[in-house]
């Protein structure tokens, strides 16, 4: 419940504030839009302050962006392995660098007393919740390394579906706190935002770059009959230039997509048969994986249990892979007793999937942020990311005929029971009404 | 040619007496307010002497004016599309407080409330940033009449071409000398601060080219207090908002002049319209240094010239404003004389004020109670004069001291034209050599005379009819959309952002 107030009802109301607060103070109090510099009254400790935090935030918000508003092109990067270093490398620079910012920018507030005569009570709060924002981001980066790689795909679409209008936070609801504080207080920046003296970020003046030095700005009539077909002139020049901006961005936008295909055309002319055939082959190969992931998925919405190994190819030391009823990664060990134990392989930290051998201590290993689970509990040990134990799942035991020998649900009821030598033949299934 | 109008400025430095009164009332209509304790939007600086802010003349360090670049086109010295962006975060060049002074007024209430004592009760000096009390270590005017103190006068920016001899000869006691440089907004045509301005608030008025900030516009980002080389934009620090002078345009505009003008004792300052080709403004900027002088006055149209008459009109300048312009006493110093001198003309923001540059004491000598002054030297008198032509070369003329030798010429020879005239000394044919070799004729000389010390009112301000009624009547977009809300005339509460 609370989840859903953070991550669905919140983010409208951020956004909603954001948008109508912006226009409206812009509308009615413009005098109030400043950057409300302190410079003038000192300068000494600002450049260690200003410098460091805004360049650092400006690196942050634009990694922010890219990586969520073209998560494609963005993973496609972060594959090459010296790109993903560099740009977490960069990532926590910047964060360490707008942090120290931040609180040299604080600590100044109440040290100069110059400062204090222009220092309200939301300068403070800003800086606090600032402070808040990008130590979580921080302590996200450190705790959880490989946010470039992992966050596009996790986080990317609870984002989508938030501007879709069709919220989803059941892809936050699982993720670690820092990341759950990072996005909640993340919204409730932006809920104050129009409020604070946060809103001369939105002044950024751009413009600057493509205006001419000067400006003369005539008021009567008589100077206007004259004047007039000069600025009709440069308001018209002004729409095309808008349009043309419009136009080029969107085209820029499409051609991301277009040029990958159009360099390859180019590029990759004379490919010689061994290649073509590589890639096709390649290809056929995606397109068989794609057929078998559908037929597995029409064969969990047709069938009530699915057949996952004979119970004599299953070894207690090393798991069998297969896909569960919601089509996630699971493994399927035999106890000591013979009995299968069942188990999710997908991560309660952030989804990545479970390593199949086990260890001295009967763990599995998620080699992304090593976290250990016990398979007979499903527990994860003590000090690993992961905080929730895998979930075991439940299954059917039959006999070549198909009659049912033996059963367990999730919970780990049985019904049934089955003798050592029917073990060796036993087919195991997973079940629908278990799932 | 693009003929626009421009009220237009002339300060006599001769007049004035450093009386402070201009500043005063400046700072009473405009400037009593808080954040805004500190700011002199018209200040009245001795010189030699360091000036408000401290050293405002020294471009190496406060980056302001235009330059011109390798290919001898126009740039800014700073605060161009190059370097302007990070500079929004933390600006190097920028003036803080310190470099003002920080402004102060007085416990009063503790003469009132102070217990019987043996001792006098004090009211001990408070900031008037922080309340509390301070040590006094700068204010306005903290060098007024300090020429020849090596604390101030010697540091001043205008000395880097003179010699350590004539520095030295400047500051002997027997020779000290000085003169105040009262100084406004310049209402450039060429400014700086308009241009460097990110946010496009800066403008200046198409109709009379005064340059105002919309404190609508006005985001705080300080590139134009830098990028002034006159430093006379201010960033309030309890608005968050930069200002500037206004040249009082709500006086301008109902017929009379800013309140320094009327106010102004030694009655140094005139005003009047001045007609102008808007074309020519970049291509005179790029004259070289010793050029500039005559570059800018090439600028400036004759308005009797009926060409220019026409063009104007076809420009929609009003027959009262193109009167203005005939009449004009800033027209007169400026363009028909050359007394007039625009400020710092190297920093290529072409001035619209104009000032006389100062004649020296007269040089003689009294022998036995007789005054004598030798009228045969009387033009070498000029180069060795107290204040050295060459500083006055530094304020007045960037560093050429011809224009300023030209103007001193003619003060004197106006000089001697009225000895002749009052105590008929001076033998005709003599006066005749000295007025000819000052290039003025007897009646330019009667005029010069007559404008200078016998001026009413009506003569100095040749103020251009009033343009309040014409800029709203007929519009085809409302004032306040168009112009936004200028300078200080707002109907939004001043107050400081959250």
């Amino acid at each position: 419940m609370f989840d859903q107030f953070l991550f669905v009802g919140l983010p409208y109301v951020a956004i909603l504030s954001l948008v109508v607060g912006s226009v409206v103070r812009y509308k009615i109090r413009a005098f109030s839009y400043s950057s409300l510099s302190t410079q003038f009254l000192e300068d000494r400790w600002l450049a260690w302050a200003s410098m460091p935090w805004h360049i650092g935030i400006i690196i942050i918000l634009l990694g922010h962006i890219l990586a969520f508003s073209v998560p494609g092109l963005w993973s496609a990067l972060v594959s090459v392995p010296v790109f993903l270093f560099s740009v977490e490398a960069l990532g926590v620079l910047a964060a360490v660098l707008s942090l120290l910012g931040l609180v040299i920018l604080l600590i100044r507030r109440f040290v100069d007393a110059r400062l204090q005569a222009v220092t309200s009570h939301l300068d403070v709060v800003v800086l606090l919740i600032l402070i808040f924002q990008v130590s979580t981001g921080l302590a996200v980066a450190l705790h959880h390394r490989w946010g470039a790689a992992w966050a596009p795909g996790a986080l990317g679409p609870y984002i989508h579906s938030i501007f879709l209008l069709q919220p989803d936070a059941s892809f936050v609801k699982e993720m670690p706190p820092f990341v759950k504080l990072h996005i909640a207080s993340a919204w409730v920046l932006i809920m104050f935002f129009p409020f604070t003296r946060l809103v001369h970020a939105l002044s950024v003046p751009l413009h600057y770059f493509v205006r001419s030095p000067q400006k003369v700005v005539w008021s009567s009539s008589r100077a206007q009959v004259r004047f007039e077909e000069k600025i009709q002139f440069d308001n018209e020049k002004r729409l095309f230039l808008k349009a043309a901006v419009g136009a080029g961005a969107s085209a820029a936008l499409l051609s991301l997509g277009v040029l990958d295909k159009f360099f390859r055309y180019f590029l990759k002319q004379d490919l010689t048969n061994a290649e073509e055939s590589h890639i096709l082959s390649q290809k056929l190969q995606r397109l068989k994986q794609s057929a078998a992931e559908r037929e597995l998925e029409l064969e969990r919405m047709n069938k009530d249990s699915i057949f996952v190994a004979r119970l004599s190819e299953l070894s207690s030391t090393r798991g069998k892979y297969f896909i569960d009823y919601q089509m996630r990664p699971a493994l399927a060990f035999r106890d000591e007793g013979g009995l299968p134990i069942l188990i999710s392989a997908k991560c309660t930290h952030l989804g990545c999937t479970v390593g199949q051998d086990l260890d001295g201590q009967g763990r599995i290993l998620c080699p992304c942020h090593i976290s250990y689970f016990d398979i007979k509990t499903g527990q994860p040990s003590p000090g690993s990311p992961a905080k929730s134990p895998l979930p075991h799942l439940g299954w059917a035991l039959k006999d070549e005929q198909g009659n049912l020998l033996m059963s367990q649900d999730p919970g780990g009821r049985r019904e049934g029971a089955i003798g050592p030598s029917q073990t060796e033949k036993g087919l195991l299934f997973i079940v629908k009404r278990f799932s | 040619m693009d003929v626009r109008a421009h009220i237009s400025m002339v300060f006599h430095l001769d007049k004035c007496i450093g009386c402070h009164t201009c500043s005063v009332s400046c700072k009473h209509t405009w400037t009593d307010r808080p954040g805004a304790e500190y700011m002199w939007w018209n200040n009245v600086e001795t010189k030699p002497g360091t000036g408000y802010p401290t050293l405002w003349e020294d471009q190496l360090n406060y980056k302001g004016g235009w330059v011109l670049d390798k290919n001898r086109e126009l740039k800014l010295r700073s605060q161009d599309k190059t370097d302007f962006f990070p500079k929004l975060f933390y600006n190097p060049n920028q003036p803080g407080l310190d470099d003002y002074y920080e402004p102060w007024t007085y416990r009063y209430q503790d003469l009132f409330d102070a217990p019987l004592s043996k001792d006098q009760p004090t009211a001990i000096p408070v900031s008037q940033i922080t309340g509390e009390p301070i040590h006094i270590e700068a204010g306005p005017n903290w060098d007024d009449d300090l020429s020849g103190s090596p604390l101030y006068a010697e540091n001043d920016p205008n000395f880097q071409s003179l010699t350590p001899d004539e520095k030295e000869m400047l500051f002997s006691v027997e020779r000290i000398s000085m003169m105040y440089l009262p100084r406004i907004c310049n209402h450039c045509a060429n400014p700086s601060c308009v241009a460097s301005c990110p946010s496009g608030a800066l403008y200046k008025r198409g109709e009379d080219g005064i340059v105002l900030v919309n404190q609508d516009k006005c985001r705080g980002w300080r590139a134009c207090v830098t990028a002034c080389p006159y430093k006379k934009v201010y960033y309030n620090w309890k608005t968050g908002k930069s200002e500037k002078c206004i040249l009082c345009y709500p006086r301008v505009e109902t017929g009379q002049p800013p309140a320094c003008f009327h106010t102004c004792v030694g009655r140094i300052r005139y005003m009047g319209a001045m007609l102008y080709d808007a074309e020519r403004i970049e291509e005179a900027m790029k004259a070289p240094q010793e050029g500039l002088v005559e570059a800018q006055r090439s600028v400036l149209l004759d308005p009797c010239d009926p060409e220019v008459i026409a063009q104007a009109q076809k420009n929609g300048i009003s027959p009262g404003w193109i009167e203005s312009a005939q009449r004009s006493p800033v027209f007169k110093y400026v363009c028909e004389w050359k007394l007039a001198l625009p400020l710092h003309p190297e920093f290529r923001t072409l001035p619209m004020l104009y000032y006389v540059p100062p004649l020296l004491p007269v040089m003689g000598r009294s022998e036995s109670n007789i005054y004598e002054h030798d009228a045969d030297t009387v033009f070498t008198s000029i180069d060795k004069a107290r204040l050295p032509m060459k500083y006055l070369a530094m304020l007045f003329s960037a560093g050429n001291i011809e224009p300023v030798r030209e103007a001193m010429k003619k003060l004197l020879a106006v000089r001697f034209f009225q000895r002749s005239s009052t105590l008929g000394d001076i033998e005709p044919d003599r006066l005749k050599k000295i007025l000819r070799d000052a290039g003025i004729s007897e009646a330019q000389a009667q005029a010069i005379y007559a404008l200078t010390a016998l001026p009413g009112p009506e003569d100095r301000f040749m103020m251009p009819p009033i343009q309040r009624e014409e800029s709203i009547e007929g519009t085809s977009c409302s004032p306040d959309k168009c112009k936004g809300t200028c300078g200080l005339g707002k109907t939004e509460h001043p107050q400081r952002g959250l």
